[in-house]
């Protein structure tokens, strides 16, 4: 369902959920827009974030042998690449990691939709900036808020005005002119095993992980005993210790694992669960200390190489 | 909350913001001007340490060989107490003070004030043993010892010349900062005896024999000098001693010099070219050049290389010597060195005067003793005292043994940490300390940035900040003043240190700036003797190639170089207590080229023994062919296979600093 | 499953009985009935140290057994121990119940889901229709020796080394050489586990010797950590191990470039 929402009725809808969840919000901060709790809907920045807020779901370190929290928290100011990668995650761990599990239950993910493509985003590619799944999505332009509402969430909307308008579609029209997708349909096949790019790629890559950390799809982590806790960390399958066994390590060279990342984004997850494992948001470019661009993966000419 | 702060491994100083709650999240803070954002793998996985349950909580005094847990007010006063007697029986000169490079300005400043204000300049830290000839070398060429230019100013270089740096290991954001450049078409000239990832990379490669840099380098000045290609303008202008160096140089012709070195004349020759005709040109270098018993001849010849060739005083030109740790910088600015004051006045020069109205009290004059010569000191029963912050000598010094009995033979040795290290083992004292995320103060990195360091989380038990630690101690012993705050220590650094003399806590958060930061100077100073030399003119210094302390015979025959891997830091009491950075390098090894291990019958993953003429360990072979013949590499992170044994004593005279780079060794399968 | 539940939290049993198998190997019997099929694995665990994936060593119904190699913290932790944590059964089991005559090659330490397999189908009464081949690396190393002659009442066994000593009158020669001279019928199942070169070559052996390309199923080892499929360590191709497998249809991960790394 669709409403258009004024400032003020926006405030009204922050305060009703606040009732219900610990409200954070993206808000900007030393000038970086970071997450943090907020009790004022009007402090939440509609730029994009640092970083995608996945800790909302898999904190970046924490002990798995202690309770799974059951708090129900909201999120206002995430961007849809970043939600969407949720959407995505879920289908490999959903159902299956309990603290992943009962997080992405408890919360409550309000997402902003942009305004205008990033710097060096490709979300078209994936379907952007518009979500077809979602919880609350907001987008905001001259005439006010648009929401678009789920099922689940739309008892929150009962008293406000129903939107006729066609700025959702407007926005997607908008982004497919100025952001043109990629052509990654297909792209599982066109990859090759010995393509000379994973190797131009570990000739400049320095192994900082700064990838799979700000990437809103890279769900996996490393577990170790500290004391009495099992804990776990984001874990990078760039760095070599991932795959190493006593018996050996199949992927010994850096090529190896970036191939491996690149695979696994765009072949063996398409695969697995019908979906690629990325949603054109940019930040692994963004933080990636030589600038190697994951759209070459998709661009570059395998066959003419 | 997210907090900006500064990352505590290495010199970069990279600034990071940490989420305090939810899993403490690491970012690069994305409008650092040092890291724009980005970090390497020690800081997104390797702060873990500061939760590890080996963290010391409380202070704690050694009785009948037994560490007991005792009250702040106990272990102060003990320590005070038995300090006080051991220089009223046996003289300040009996004492001595190592402080630390990892921590903050106003610890380091704390820790010399208190050295000198008890009446000693026995005071030291590991700067000495990294680039103390960084700070002679240039002190007396340039003026200042620090690199010349920024980070950010790297984009304008035109060529870039790195020797004795493994600069994507150990500096990963200058590293990948050079990477970006050479995609960018910039030249990139290597001299390393190892092949780096940037040597992988370069426009030219030089690989050349460990000890040899002199001769390498006045070799590349030889046909500097010989095409005539050299700044002319510039020597004249800025500069003094260019016909002795010429002269000199005259004899390096790099087609013989490849006989000394082992580096191809025909690279050479291209190098020199390319550094002289394609600027500006920055050089940077780092334990490569100074770790050596010529160290301050090397920082020497490289300082002359860069003035032969006007590379200096132009943003993208300069020379860029790579500082390890994080706060080495600000360590050495504030004078926590046994030869200098703070702001590089040296304890001789009639300069201390100003100082001793600013403290209110008489002085010492007399050089101190330096770091690598403090443990014999103890071991022959000079020194009865150590009090020690954050540092790990029996893992980091050269002639390790000697440093155990110099530290055995101690009446007194107080160590202040975060960890049991192996050193603090040793103490009848220790305080427990907090980490770099857990107070407030500043770090000078690299590029002479004094930032602001923040804190994060509470220290665990009763651990303390170290400048409070510090402050109650410097009561005790010395009538030192009662600090409320670091930033009250900063704003008295400003009126001791004149290159801070501008800095406040407001003016360098979030971002930090460049010292000189003054009058004259209010936003800091990118570029170093843009217009003029502290000395007036920059001084060539005639260098003559010697050959290193040790030379390989028919029983040690290979040449051993030590250093540092990407995962680990130092001592590893941080990273080896991080679990992604133990599990991508758990274990010690030693790198051995595959002909030569083939000829000696080792296999990948062996054990081997290493023998020097100083001390042996056993370690695991790994084989590989980035190495050359005839050298070995084994970093120095393992406690368990301390490399620094098989390190000898001998010192460069200047900079008082070992030959870490050249041991003569043998391996036995 | 439901929120409240904790997948990672493990149930702690007691070991009731130490056996020490060969120099480095040991087997440990657990205080519980073993409800897993040959073929899956379990996580075990030692607070402190960590966790371990290793395979059931037991048949169903048998007292839980596990043969385990020590080779790092955690698999030299476990031996100390007389209380361990687990958590599974995870993972898939090898197909015994689908086909009629089963052919299992194990390599070195790929021994102990095998052993699995042997009690599970003797207790099943199908131990005629089981010809295992065994190849351990020298006569030091092969484990459960004091079984194989009950097993070989019950059931075809054969046992070679790698290399020799002075008292060995066995085979000598890799695993591989026995499957030619296997007389299972062609049709059989074919099941090989051990190091991934001892697995490609055996693949190899049993295509030449007639063996159905389409019922050859691998036992794959991968670094595990989560074993419920989201830690990530285990992936190969659109697999994960610990989910899809371990054991795999051969023809289903065939082309996989890393399979046999």
């Amino acid at each position: 369902m669709n409403y258009i929402l004024s400032k003020d009725e926006m405030q009204h809808l922050f305060s009703r959920i606040s009732r219900r969840y610990e409200v954070y919000g993206a808000v900007e901060r030393d000038g970086e827009v970071v997450f943090e709790r907020v009790n004022d809907f009007g402090i939440v920045s509609q730029k994009k974030s640092r970083y995608a807020p996945k800790e909302f779901l898999i904190e970046r370190g924490e002990n798995v042998l202690a309770t799974v929290p059951q708090e129900r928290k909201a999120v206002f100011g995430i961007k849809s690449c970043d939600l969407k990668g949720f959407y995505i995650m879920d289908k490999q761990i959903l159902g299956k990691d309990p603290f992943y599990t009962a997080r992405r239950e408890n919360t409550l993910f309000v997402n902003y939709v942009c305004n205008e493509p990033c710097n060096g985003g490709f979300c078209t590619t994936f379907g952007g900036p518009v979500l077809s799944d979602f919880q609350i999505q907001v987008l905001k332009d001259q005439e006010g808020y648009h929401v678009m509402v789920s099922k689940e969430f739309d008892h929150y909307f009962r008293d406000f005005r129903r939107d006729e308008s066609r700025a959702f579609e407007e926005i997607t029209e908008k982004f497919m002119r100025e952001m043109k997708p990629l052509p990654v349909e297909g792209i599982e096949s066109r990859m090759k095993w010995d393509s000379k790019l994973w190797k131009e790629f570990s000739s400049k890559c320095i192994s900082c992980g700064a990838c799979n950390y700000s990437c809103p799809t890279c769900y996996c982590f490393d577990i170790y005993d500290e004391g009495e806790e099992r804990k776990r960390e984001w874990d990078s399958c760039i760095l070599s210790g991932f795959t190493r066994t006593s018996a050996g390590n199949v992927r010994p060279d850096l090529s190896d694992r970036l191939r491996q990342r690149f695979y696994h984004k765009f072949s063996y997850y398409k695969k697995a669960k019908g979906e690629y494992l990325c949603t054109g948001c940019n930040r692994c470019v963004d933080d990636c200390p030589v600038s190697i661009d994951i759209k070459e993966v998709i661009t570059h000419d395998y066959l003419n190489e | 909350m997210s907090v900006v702060t500064v990352c505590p491994y290495c010199g970069t100083g990279c600034q990071i913001v940490i989420e305090g709650s939810r899993g403490q999240r690491v970012s690069g803070y994305s409008l650092s001007p040092v890291n724009h954002g980005k970090l390497c793998v020690k800081g997104y996985s390797g702060l873990t340490y500061n939760f590890s349950d080996d963290r010391l909580r409380y202070p704690l005094i050694r009785s009948n060989g037994e560490f007991r847990r005792v009250s702040w007010e106990e272990a102060l006063d003990y320590a005070s107490k038995r300090l006080l007697e051991i220089i009223r029986k046996y003289g300040a000169d009996a004492v001595a003070f190592q402080s630390s490079a990892k921590c903050t300005n106003e610890e380091n400043y704390l820790m010399q004030k208190m050295a000198r204000l008890v009446g000693t300049n026995n005071i030291d830290h590991c700067a000495r043993s990294c680039h103390s000839p960084t700070v002679a070398g240039l002190v007396s060429t340039l003026g200042a010892g620090a690199a010349t230019g920024s980070i950010e100013s790297l984009g304008d270089s035109k060529t870039f010349f790195i020797i004795g740096s493994n600069t994507t290991e150990q500096h990963p954001i200058i590293g990948a900062k050079i990477i970006e450049e050479r995609d960018r078409g910039k030249n990139l000239i290597v001299a390393d005896p190892r092949r780096t990832k940037l040597a992988d990379i370069a426009s030219i490669y030089i690989q050349f024999r460990p000890g040899t840099d002199v001769a390498l380098l006045n070799s590349m000045m030889f046909v500097i000098v010989n095409e005539g290609l050299q700044d002319s303008k510039f020597i004249e202008e800025r500069t003094k001693g260019f016909p002795a160096l010429s002269r000199e140089v005259e004899k390096y012709d790099p087609v013989l010099m490849e006989a000394v070195t082992g580096a191809p004349s025909d690279l050479v020759i291209k190098a020199a070219r390319i550094i002289a005709e394609e600027r500006p040109a920055a050089i940077l270098y780092a334990m490569g050049i100074t770790q050596h018993i010529h160290g301050t001849e090397n920082v020497q010849s490289i300082s002359n290389l860069a003035l032969l060739t006007g590379n200096i005083g132009k943003r993208g030109s300069g020379i860029f010597p790579l500082r390890g740790q994080n706060n080495v910088q600000g360590s050495s600015d504030m004078g926590a060195l046994s030869e200098w004051y703070p702001g590089y006045v040296r304890v001789e020069e009639n300069d201390v005067e100003r100082i001793e109205k600013l403290w209110g009290r008489k002085l010492p004059r007399k050089r101190g003793l330096a770091l690598s010569e403090m443990f014999e000191a103890a071991a022959d029963g000079k020194l009865k005292a150590i009090y020690l912050m954050g540092e790990n000598p029996l893992v980091t010094e050269a002639s390790v043994a000697d440093v155990e009995r110099g530290l055995d033979n101690l009446e007194l040795f107080i160590v202040q940490d975060i960890f049991m290290t192996l050193t603090a083992g040793k103490a009848h004292v220790v305080f427990p300390a907090s980490t770099s995320l857990e107070k407030e103060g500043t770090f000078t990195n690299t590029e002479r940035r004094i930032q602001k360091v923040n804190k994060v989380f509470d220290p665990p038990g009763e651990a303390k900040p170290d400048w409070w630690i510090l402050k109650e101690m410097g009561m005790r012993i010395c009538g030192m003043r009662n600090y409320s705050s670091p930033e009250e220590i900063f704003n008295e650094i400003r009126t001791v240190v004149k290159n801070y003399s501008g800095a406040t806590y407001q003016n360098i958060y979030p971002i930090g700036k460049q010292w000189p930061i003054n009058e004259n100077a209010p936003e800091g100073t990118e570029i170093l003797h843009a217009t003029a030399f502290p000395i007036g003119r920059a001084e060539f210094k005639v260098i003559q190639y010697r050959s290193p302390a040790e030379s390989v015979d028919e029983y040690f025959d290979l040449i051993m170089t030590t250093g540092r891997n990407y995962y680990h830091w130092h001592s590893g009491t941080m990273s080896r207590r991080t679990d992604i950075l133990e599990r991508e390098s758990p274990e010690p090894y030693i790198e051995i080229n595959i002909k030569d291990a083939q000829r000696l019958g080792i296999r990948n993953g062996q054990r081997v023994t290493v023998k020097s003429r100083h001390g042996s360990m056993s370690i695991k072979a790994s084989l590989t062919d980035s190495i050359p013949e005839g050298v070995v590499f084994a970093p120095f992170h393992f406690e368990e296979a301390r490399v620094n044994e098989l390190v000898g004593n001998e010192l460069d005279p200047v900079a008082k600093i070992p030959e870490f780079k050249v041991v003569p060794v043998r391996l036995i399968p | 499953m439901t929120t409240s539940m904790n997948e990672y939290i493990p149930r702690f049993l007691d070991v009731k009985r130490k056996v020490q198998e060969t120099g480095d190997t040991y087997t440990i019997v657990l205080d519980e009935t073993s409800k897993a099929e040959p073929g899956q694995f379990f996580m075990l665990s030692v607070p402190g140290a960590g966790e371990a994936p290793i395979s059931v060593a037991s048949g169903t119904g048998r007292e839980l057994e596990f043969t385990i190699r020590s080779v790092g913290k955690v698999t030299s932790a476990i031996r100390e121990r007389d209380r361990i944590g687990v958590r599974g059964p995870y993972g898939n089991a090898w197909p015994y119940d689908k086909y009629e005559n089963i052919l299992a090659i194990a390599g070195g330490i790929g021994i102990p889901p095998v052993r699995s397999l042997i009690e599970r189908m003797i207790d099943k009464g199908r131990g005629e229709q089981l010809e295992v081949l065994y190849g351990a690396r020298t006569p030091e190393d092969i484990v459960y020796y004091s079984l194989i002659d009950s097993w070989s009442s019950n059931m075809r066994m054969r046992l070679t080394v790698d290399r020799g000593n002075t008292t060995w009158k066995g085979n000598v020669g890799f695993v591989t050489s026995l499957i030619g001279k296997s007389e299972s019928p062609r049709n059989s199942a074919v099941f090989i586990i051990g190091p991934p070169l001892m697995m490609k070559n055996a693949v190899a052996e049993a295509l030449k010797s007639g063996f159905r390309e389409d019922r050859i199923f691998l036992s794959l080892e991968r670094r595990m950590e989560c074993g419920i499929g989201v830690c990530g360590h285990c992936n190969i191709g659109h697999y994960y191990v610990c989910e899809s497998g371990p054991i795999f249809p051969y023809s289903s991960v065939k082309q996989e470039p890393e399979l046999f790394l």
